[in-house]
This record gives C-alpha cells, sequence and structure tokens, in this order.
C-alpha cells in the first residue's frame, strides 16, 4: 500500500512511517496542509493519515477540499486533542476514521488496514471464511453447515471480525464498531463478548479462527 | 478615606444632588409663600386705614349734621387726640378755606386717595378717604402708609431670615446624607480594593437597612462568596491534579527503576516495557478524563444533542453488560417501561450510564444483584442504577461526585474517582439532578432525574 502521512510533527511522524514500512507500507510524507493537499491530488495512495492541526490549512479543511474534488481516497485523522466532538466534525468532512493522540501505533496500523478494505466491491450478502458462513440477510451463522445460535450482539461482533478477516483489529477498533462506546471501559466488556462467540462459534471446531494478539486485540485468520 | 478631597466629592454624589434639588424647591415654595404674605398683609393694612378713615367721615358727618360745623370741628379735635386713631384730618370749605385739621387746604377729591406727606419726605405717603360732608364741605381723613410699609418690611424681614436659615438646615441635611452615602462607598471600594490585593476573605459590612446600598453589598458579597466557592474549586482540582499525577508518574518511574536493576532476559524487558507503556497510558487516560469533564462542564456538547430514546439506550446497555455482570458472578436486571424520548447526546449518556453500571459490579461483592430502571413520573424521568451490596456511608454521599473522591474502601482498586464526577458533569448538562438515593437498608443506588421537557414523548 501506498500511503500519504501528512503530520508536521517530525518525531510523531518518524514513529508512524517506522511502523508503516515495518509493515511493508510505502509511506510518503508532507509537513504541512498545502504540501499534503497537493501531493493527496496526484490521487496514488491507498490511504491518507491526516493530522488535524497542520500549518498552512489544517486537516479539516484539506479533506473537505479533496472531497469536493471527488478525491475518495480513505483518510484517518490524527488529533492531539481528546474533544468529544472532534471525532463527529471529522467523520463530517468525509474522514473514515479518527485516532487520538497518543496512540499505541499497533492501532493505527490495525485501523489504516480496517479503513482501505472499504469500498472493496458492494456490500457482500454473505461473508465466508473457512468453514464459517454468514447470511447477513437471513442472520444465520453456519460452521462447517452446523447453525450456531447467536445473540445479536455476538452477530454483530462476528460480523464485524469477518469483513475484517486477516487483519488485526483491536479493543477500542471493536468497542466503537459493535457497540458503539467511544470510551475506555473499566470491565472487560470486549474479552466477555468475544469469549462467548468464541465459544459458540470457534470451539470444538477442530481449528480457529479467531485468535488474540496479545496487547494488540484479536484477529479472525482464514486459510 | 482622603479627607481633603471630600468635599469637592460631596457635591457630585447622588445624594448632594437629591438635597440640592430639595432646597432648591423648597426655596421656590417658601419665596411664593412671601410673596403671598406681603400682599395679603399689604392690602390688609390698607383696608384697616380705610376703614379708620370711612368710620371718621362718617362721624364728622353726624356731628355736622346734627349739631352744625362746630360739632364738626369737636369731632375732629377728639379724633386727633386719640390715640390709634387716623393720623391726618382736613375739613375745607370752598376750594381754599381750612376750617380744621392738620393738612393744608387741596383739591377736593373724593374716594380713596394717596396724599404726598406734608413737608416732604422721602416719598412717604398717606392713605385715606376724602368725601364732601355737605355741598361745601369737604373733609379728608388718612393714615401715614409708613406703619403698614413697616409691618410689610418686619414681616419680609422676619421670613428672609427663616428662609435662610430652613435653606443652610436642608444644605446641612444635604451633605450630612451625602457625607453617610458617600462613606458607604468609600467602604465599597475599600473592601474592593483590598480584595484586589489579595484579602479574598473581606466582605462589605451590611447595616441592615435594607436600603439600595445595603442590597447592593449583599449583592457584591454573593458574587464574592460564589469566586471564592469557584477559585476553592479550582486550586483543590489543581491540587488534587498534582496529588493524583505523582502517583501513577511514581509507580510507573518505579517500575522502570526495577526493570534496569533487575531484568537479566529479553523476556524481562518486554514485560517491564509493557507494564511501563500500560502506566503511561493509564496517566494519559486520567488527563483525557480530566478534559472531558472540562468539557461537559464547558456546555460546549449541548449543540449536539438529538432525541434519543433513553430506554432503548439503557437495554442496548443492559445487553451489553449483562454477560459482564454474569462473568464477575453479578446479576443485571432492567426494568424499563416504554420508550421514553428525552433530548441528549448519546454518547454522553451512554457513557454516564456505563459509568454507574461498571461502578455498581466493579465496587460490590459478587452475588449483587445490579438493576437499572427507569421511570416517568409526573414531571420528570428517573432513571436509577442501584445494587444490593454493602452501600456507602451517608456522611460520604456528597462527597462521590466530588472530582478524584475515592472511598477508603475502593484506593486499592484501579481508579481515579473520576466517574462520578464525570456522571455529575454529564447530568448536568442534560439539565438533570444526580445523586444518592436514600436506601432503606443494604445497597446503593443513584438517580438521575430529567425534567420533562416540552415535546418529549
Amino acid at each position: 500500500m501506498k500511503i500519504l502521512l501528512i503530520e508536521d510533527d517530525p518525531e510523531i511522524a518518524d514513529h508512524i512511517c517506522h511502523a508503516l514500512r515495518a509493515h511493508g507500507h510505502d509511506v510518503e510524507e508532507a509537513r504541512n496542509g498545502p504540501d499534503g493537499l497537493s501531493s493527496a491530488r496526484s490521487g496514488q495512495h491507498t490511504a491518507l493519515i491526516v493530522d488535524r492541526m497542520l500549518p498552512g490549512l489544517d486537516g479539516l479543511s484539506l479533506v473537505r477540499q479533496l472531497r469536493a474534488e471527488g478525491c475518495q481516497t480513505p483518510v484517518l485523522f490524527l488529533t492531539t486533542m481528546s474533544g468529544i466532538d472532534d471525532r463527529v466534525a471529522g467523520l463530517n468532512v468525509g474522514g473514515d476514521d479518527y485516532l487520538a493522540k497518543p496512540f499505541a501505533l499497533a492501532e493505527l496500523v490495525a485501523r489504516i488496514h480496517a479503513i482501505t478494505r472499504r469500498g472493496e466491491a458492494g456490500p457482500p450478502v454473505t461473508l465466508r471464511a473457512d468453514g464459517l458462513e454468514m447470511d447477513l440477510i437471513r442472520r444465520t451463522v453456519h460452521r462447517d453447515s452446523k447453525l450456531v445460535d447467536l445473540q445479536p450482539q455476538e452477530f454483530r461482533l462476528l460480523e464485524y471480525m469477518l469483513r475484517n478477516v486477516g487483519r488485526v483489529v483491536t479493543r477500542s477498533m471493536l468497542l466503537e464498531n459493535v457497540w458503539d462506546l467511544h470510551f475506555d471501559p473499566r470491565t472487560n466488556i470486549v474479552e466477555t463478548h468475544m469469549s462467548r462467540l468464541r465459544a459458540k462459534m470457534d470451539r470444538g471446531y477442530g481449528h480457529e479462527l479467531i485468535h488474540t494478539i496479545r496487547g494488540n486485540g484479536y484477529i479472525l485468520r482464514a486459510d | 478615606m482622603d479627607i481633603s478631597c471630600v468635599p469637592i466629592r460631596i457635591f457630585r454624589t447622588e445624594g448632594f444632588r437629591v438635597a440640592a434639588i430639595f432646597v432648591a424647591i423648597f426655596a421656590l415654595s417658601a419665596a411664593i409663600m412671601a410673596i403671598v404674605t406681603l400682599a395679603v398683609v399689604d392690602q390688609e393694612l390698607r383696608d384697616q386705614i380705610v376703614q379708620f378713615a370711612n368710620a371718621d367721615i362718617g362721624a364728622i358727618k353726624d356731628g355736622y349734621r346734627t349739631e352744625g360745623m362746630g360739632e364738626a370741628r369737636e369731632v375732629i379735635h377728639q379724633r386727633m387726640a386719640a390715640p390709634g386713631a387716623s393720623d391726618f384730618f382736613l375739613l375745607q370749605q370752598g376750594a381754599t378755606e381750612k376750617v380744621a385739621g392738620n393738612l393744608a387746604p387741596m383739591p377736593p377729591k373724593t374716594g380713596i386717595l394717596t396724599l404726598p406727606y406734608p413737608g416732604d419726605t422721602a416719598g412717604r405717603t398717606i392713605l385715606g378717604v376724602g368725601a364732601f360732608v355737605a355741598p361745601n364741605l369737604y373733609a379728608f381723613s388718612g393714615s401715614d402708609l409708613r406703619t403698614a410699609q413697616m409691618a410689610r418690611q418686619r414681616i419680609l424681614r422676619t421670613l428672609i431670615w427663616i428662609f435662610a436659615g430652613a435653606l443652610a438646615l436642608a444644605l446641612l441635611g444635604g451633605m450630612i446624607v451625602s457625607r453617610s452615602f458617600l462613606r458607604r462607598a468609600d467602604e465599597i471600594a475599600t473592601t474592593c480594593r483590598a480584595i484586589m490585593a489579595g484579602n479574598l476573605a473581606s466582605r462589605i459590612s451590611v447595616r441592615g437597612t435594607e436600603d439600595e446600598l445595603d442590597r447592593l453589598s449583599e449583592t457584591i458579597n454573593a458574587m464574592l462568596d460564589r469566586i471564592a466557592a469557584l477559585m476553592t474549586d479550582l486550586k483543590q482540582i489543581t491540587n488534587d491534579i498534582a496529588h493524583d499525577m505523582r502517583t501513577p508518574v511514581t509507580h510507573l518511574r518505579h517500575r522502570l527503576e526495577r526493570a534496569r536493576d533487575q531484568s537479566s532476559s529479553v523476556e524481562d524487558y518486554d514485560h517491564a516495557l509493557e507494564t511501563a507503556i500500560a502506566a503511561s497510558d493509564d496517566i494519559l487516560a486520567l488527563f483525557n478524563a480530566l478534559l472531558r469533564i472540562a468539557q461537559i462542564e464547558g456546555g460546549a456538547r449541548r449543540a449536539a444533542f438529538t432525541q434519543l430514546d433513553l430506554s432503548g439506550l439503557l437495554a442496548q446497555l443492559g445487553d451489553v453488560f449483562e454477560p459482564v455482570a454474569e462473568d464477575a458472578r453479578h446479576y443485571l436486571s432492567l426494568s424499563l417501561s416504554g420508550p421514553i424520548t428525552i433530548s441528549g447526546d448519546r454518547e454522553l449518556l451512554t457513557q454516564a450510564f456505563s459509568n454507574l453500571i461498571e461502578n455498581a459490579i466493579i465496587h460490590t461483592p459478587a452475588g449483587t444483584i445490579v438493576t437499572v430502571s427507569l421511570q416517568r413520573r409526573d414531571d420528570e424521568i428517573v432513571a436509577t442504577v442501584s445494587d444490593d451490596g454493602l452501600g456507602v456511608p451517608p456522611d460520604e454521599h456528597q462527597k462521590l461526585f466530588q472530582r478524584f473522591y475515592r472511598l477508603e474502601a475502593s484506593r486499592t482498586r484501579p481508579g481515579y474517582g473520576l466517574g462520578l464526577a464525570l456522571v455529575a458533569a454529564i447530568a448536568e448538562l442534560h439539565g438533570a439532578s444526580v445523586a444518592v438515593d436514600p436506601q432503606a437498608g443494604r445497597g446503593f443506588a443513584i438517580s438521575l432525574r430529567f425534567p420533562i421537557s416540552p415535546g418529549a414523548s
């Protein structure tokens, strides 16, 4: 993937570049808004990482401008503000996801992977991975042709894992996308629901599909 | 107070202005009164002179008619000698022949007359009445107007003295009133200066007269109390932050030190780094929670309010936390009525109720039943999160909502005591009150009471 990083803080930019390159991505950098905008206009990037506060042209205006010109490249916003309104503002101008500094680099990588998946083909009717099959119309799940009975929340959790098959999803990605919770809970909500889901669709089927990535999150691996 | 500048400043005070206006009104009315009094007195004296003169003329006429010229002359002589009677008489035959009296003959004019004083002098005049006693016999009786003029002047002089005295009294009163007004205004200014200089405990004295200055003083004092309370809050928060940040940062430092001194393998270092990262995340989370509370208290979020079904929101949270409660060997029970719409911020309300539910799960022993209930009452919507755990001592109830307040029993558990402060801030943003429900017997409950807004269904 070729990723454009528009970030004015050299140290943060360096960390991000390092992490993305370690994952085999090609990173182009811009240090201010106007440079970032002209680079992004080339349209050759798989994803953009845009800081909210940039010299010359702020991140929000930059993305608004890009979207107005018809550029559809997925955008991940970064911000130092923990502001609760900032996320909404970022998504409103056409951002695809939002990450508040400081963040774990693994979180950033996971989210970049998740947003670049979007837009691949239209919404599928069935999600498949190995012997697992999810029918989004009938709301049913089969594993090796056996019906798996899931609660609605477990269904949504599995759907999100299936849509991100082969990619690490973090705890906060799950909290935000499955439960719409935008804060750090003090109870183990994710672990609890994940363990119930796995007990129903992953135990006793020979090999497990969902794996825990210690300190990072989970991944659904399909061969 | 700088005494030397007081006389000048007095003239600028409202009290003095009011006094001056009263003095002017008083002076005007006193002047009108004096003019009217003088006119009345003057007229009265003139009437009296004319009355005496008419009586004299009548007596002369009577004397002449009954007993002839001799008697008429006799009457004049008698009256001239009598004290308190008219001063001047004349009985004159034809145009020039004086028969009796103390005036020189004059052209016989009848009616009320004013004559120059005989032989002079400086504008003195005689007021009197002239009449014909018989066809060729003319009589005049009159008095010196000077008596009347002197009386008038005495009265005028008295009035001027009264007027001057009253004016002085009014001025003095005005000065005294404005002096006391000034003194109190100065008192307020002095207090304000003392507060500016840093003596925040200083307050303006109130006299209990409940006048405008008292009310002003009370308002200023109330304002100062409020500012002082906010300052204390701020100081408290700053202290709390400084104190509460020290603990996690110290822990982080200890861990790093231990890692440096005791780690001998890559795994040891990995583990140490991971715990250090987790500790720094905790510190950042603490900052974020504080910023979030500040942001919510700022009120900017109100712009993002939408109509939402609180019952549905709590039902969803029930679904999220039910398995969590079960894993912690608690029971989560919901008691929700039908859809209840309120105007609010979904994200923040979700966080507030999540906080309350998590508190109930974390701070109670296994086997506790946690109940989330929602009721519509007459004029409010009451959302309650309760448990049948060990409860909280009543004297701690108020403090629970303060930042960084932690119950003695929970100090060993992770957390910074910001959860309920955040709940309180979110409740306030929604115009809701938040309080600990008094519990009969066991357990603990917190209720958010939303006033029913017009348009809610």
